[in-house]
């Protein structure tokens, strides 16, 4: 069966910095992976190669057929980290919005979002402004902004963040009936359990590398451990090396002159100690 | 979906969270609207009341002279002043040398001092006052009133007196019917030539400042709200968002800008045509107006955009733009100065000035042809420039993850 996603050979770098090196794997049909990796290990890179927000510096990101992942956007459904909704618009309109510029016709998407939205109960929400809803409410409409259209590949970027108990289970719970529907999911995380609980298979990213990659019982042979935490901790033992891609090396000018504003902050040391 | 539409999408979306908050409404629509009527009421009314009050006012005159005329003092009195007379000091320069009698004024003891002495027939005079005091230059004003009146009885006293006629005489040159029928512009034409040192200033500033916050907001401010990562994986270029941006602040600040207009056409229609007419113009000069400001609004906007793009955080980027929006008061000033009928055609190849002295061209419904071809096409060539520039910074990988 072809892979609907492949990345081949892809490097990321940002300036001097190399935050994806060499990543290679396929993503085949009706299943749900985990991305899983610390803070800074390069998955929200990843994602955001996957999506085409961000172009490989080496490599390719292919989407079915080895067609470019910019080319093929409308397979995309993309949950950000920071859901990235408009609070002056309706949760609806903010789903209408990106599903138009999917070109789907606004019933389609509405019959499509109320669908899902009574799965997620949010249905009754649909045409409140977003600006009072909370982290769960936001996470649960942005999900629903990338089904809209019906995509083919879904992508979570940390989606349980920041939820509560209840509404991470219904987030758990949804990406559980789109794979039974035959979709697929791509699932970035630092919750070892949750992904254990949820991904078919698990990839364990760790400054930029793919340590590891297979179903959760792979992996736990692979380092005879009891628990995916162990295995997790095998995999990763070098120590996290910070986020990348927010690493900025400001203009020699602005250098200058934030120096030459900050005082110096040596503190002697008094005679007395 | 072609590119047309989904750039439509994208501006629609802006647009209507835009308007979406209230205070953008006042500042949209009803401060332009209300700004050039209220102006125009409020102006007047406060001019005469204020004129009204300084009129009322009793000022307090000290008169120094050794043989003022009676009749003068009675004059002075009459314009409700109160008056005292002391005789003329001594060891002065000039009658203007204010000697020790500054603090008088200063501490406003008095409003004005009086000086006056005969000479030889001439009679001589100087009125000390406090420039930075209404109320010393109301009685200023006031006495001068009365020494001219005095003046021109004295003069005709004197022509009387030698023999002569007194009208040939005071005026040997006289203009023969009404001043204003003489001048062969038009009303509308006048009026063009008025506003025409008025409007674009309005336009270029009312533009660059109303484009300010919604470049900020469209851009950086996206960025800033976590909005702008799920925008970029949906299948439209950088391009057509750029576009579908640029295509909402346009409109936002073309309707700002046509409502400004509409409030200083209406206040001078119905609430000052006694001073001013509305400007006639061709429906060429029309068309032209409406392409001058769709330049200016294009460069400015796209300019706008993307240095917002660029800039790290709302913060950064108002303080990029507030000083470019005062900057473009140079050009602006630039164009006032320069003389209309004997203008040189490299003006109208500077970017932004073109447009400016176009718009004063076009407001005395002058179409020059090679004038209009220069700046449209510099402009147009300038307009490509800068949208050139914003897709560059829209292009950048970093757009999404540059934080302050």
């Amino acid at each position: 069966m072809d892979p609907l996603l492949r990345l081949i050979n892809v490097k990321k770098s940002f300036g001097d910095v190399q935050a994806i090196n060499h990543v290679n794997f396929e993503i085949h049909r009706n299943s749900v992976i985990g991305l899983v990796g610390g803070n800074g290990a390069g998955k929200t890179t990843l994602l955001r190669l996957m999506s085409g927000v961000y172009r490989p510096t080496e490599g390719s990101v292919q989407l079915n057929n080895e067609r470019p992942v910019t080319e093929m956007r409308n397979v995309l459904g993309v949950v950000p980290e920071s859901t990235g909704l408009y609070s002056k618009l309706t949760a609806w309109e903010n789903i209408r919005y990106h599903s138009r510029l999917h070109g789907i016709d606004d019933q389609v998407a509405w019959d499509r979002t109320y669908r899902f939205a009574k799965l997620l109960d949010i249905e009754q929400s649909l045409h409140r402004y977003t600006e009072g809803f909370s982290r769960g409410m936001k996470q649960k409409t942005a999900l629903l902004r990338a089904l809209a259209h019906g995509p083919q590949i879904l992508l979570l970027d940390e989606p349980t963040g920041g939820l509560d108990v209840t509404s991470a289970r219904t987030v758990r719970r949804l990406v559980r009936k789109l794979k039974d529907e035959g979709g697929t999911v791509i699932y970035s995380t630092h919750h070892l359990a949750e992904a254990q609980q949820v991904c078919d298979r698990i990839i364990i990213i760790h400054n930029g590398i793919v340590q590891a990659d297979g179903t959760p019982e792979e992996l736990l042979n692979l380092t005879n451990s009891n628990t995916l935490e162990e295995a997790y901790v095998a995999f990763t033992k070098e120590t996290a090396r910070p986020r990348t891609e927010e690493t900025e090396t400001p203009s020699r000018m602005a250098t200058l002159w934030r120096r030459l504003f900050t005082p110096s902050m040596k503190m002697e040391v008094s005679e007395d100690e | 979906m072609n590119s047309r539409k989904r750039i439509v999408i994208v501006a629609k979306k802006e647009i209507i969270e835009f308007i979406r908050d209230w205070r953008t409404i006042v500042a949209l629509v009803l401060i332009p609207l209300l700004l050039f009527p209220l102006l125009f009421i409020a102006f007047p009314v406060v001019m005469q009341n204020e004129a009204a009050e300084l009129e009322e006012k009793s000022i307090q005159v000290l008169i120094q002279s050794n043989d003022i005329d009676l009749l003068l003092i009675q004059e002075i009195e009459n314009q409700s002043a109160i008056i005292t007379q002391v005789a003329m000091p001594s060891n002065l320069t000039t009658l203007a040398d204010p000697g020790n009698n500054t603090e008088l004024l200063r501490s406003l003891e008095y409003d004005a001092i009086l000086r006056i002495e005969e000479r030889n027939e001439t009679w001589y005079y100087a009125i000390l006052h406090l420039s930075t005091s209404e109320q010393s230059n109301e009685a200023r004003n006031r006495i001068l009133d009365v020494l001219f009146e005095w003046e021109e009885n004295l003069t005709i006293e004197r022509i009387e007196s030698a023999g002569l006629d007194v009208e040939s005489t005071l005026n040997p040159l006289q203009w023969d019917g009404s001043i204003s029928g003489a001048d062969v512009a038009t009303k509308g034409e006048q009026a063009g030539m008025l506003l025409s040192l008025f409007i674009p200033f309005v336009l270029a500033i009312w533009t660059a400042s109303a484009a300010v916050q919604p470049a900020i907001d469209m851009t950086v401010g996206e960025r800033e709200r976590g909005t702008l990562e799920s925008l970029l994986s949906l299948p439209l270029s950088r391009t057509e968002l750029l576009l579908g941006k640029w295509l909402a602040v346009v409109s936002i600040t073309a309707v700002g800008v046509t409502l400004q207009i509409s409030g200083l056409l209406f206040g001078i229609a119905y609430l000052a045509s006694d001073f001013i007419d509305v400007p006639s113009l061709s429906f060429g000069s029309i068309f032209l107006l409406a392409l001058a400001v769709g330049f200016y609004g294009t460069m400015i906007v796209a300019l706008y955009l993307a240095l917002a793009m660029r800039s790290k955080s709302v913060k950064e980027a108002g303080s990029v733009l507030t000083p470019i929006t005062l900057a473009m008061i140079l050009p602006i000033l630039l164009t006032q100065f320069i003389n209309l009928d004997d203008v040189e055609m490299f003006w109208f190849g500077i970017p932004f000035v073109n447009v400016l002295l176009g718009l004063r061209e076009l407001l005395l419904n002058r179409i020059i042809i090679e004038h209009v071809v220069v700046w449209i096409l510099v402009s147009s060539l300038v307009c490509l420039l800068t949208i050139r520039y914003a897709a560059k910074q829209f292009r950048r990988e970093d757009i999404i993850t540059t934080k302050s």
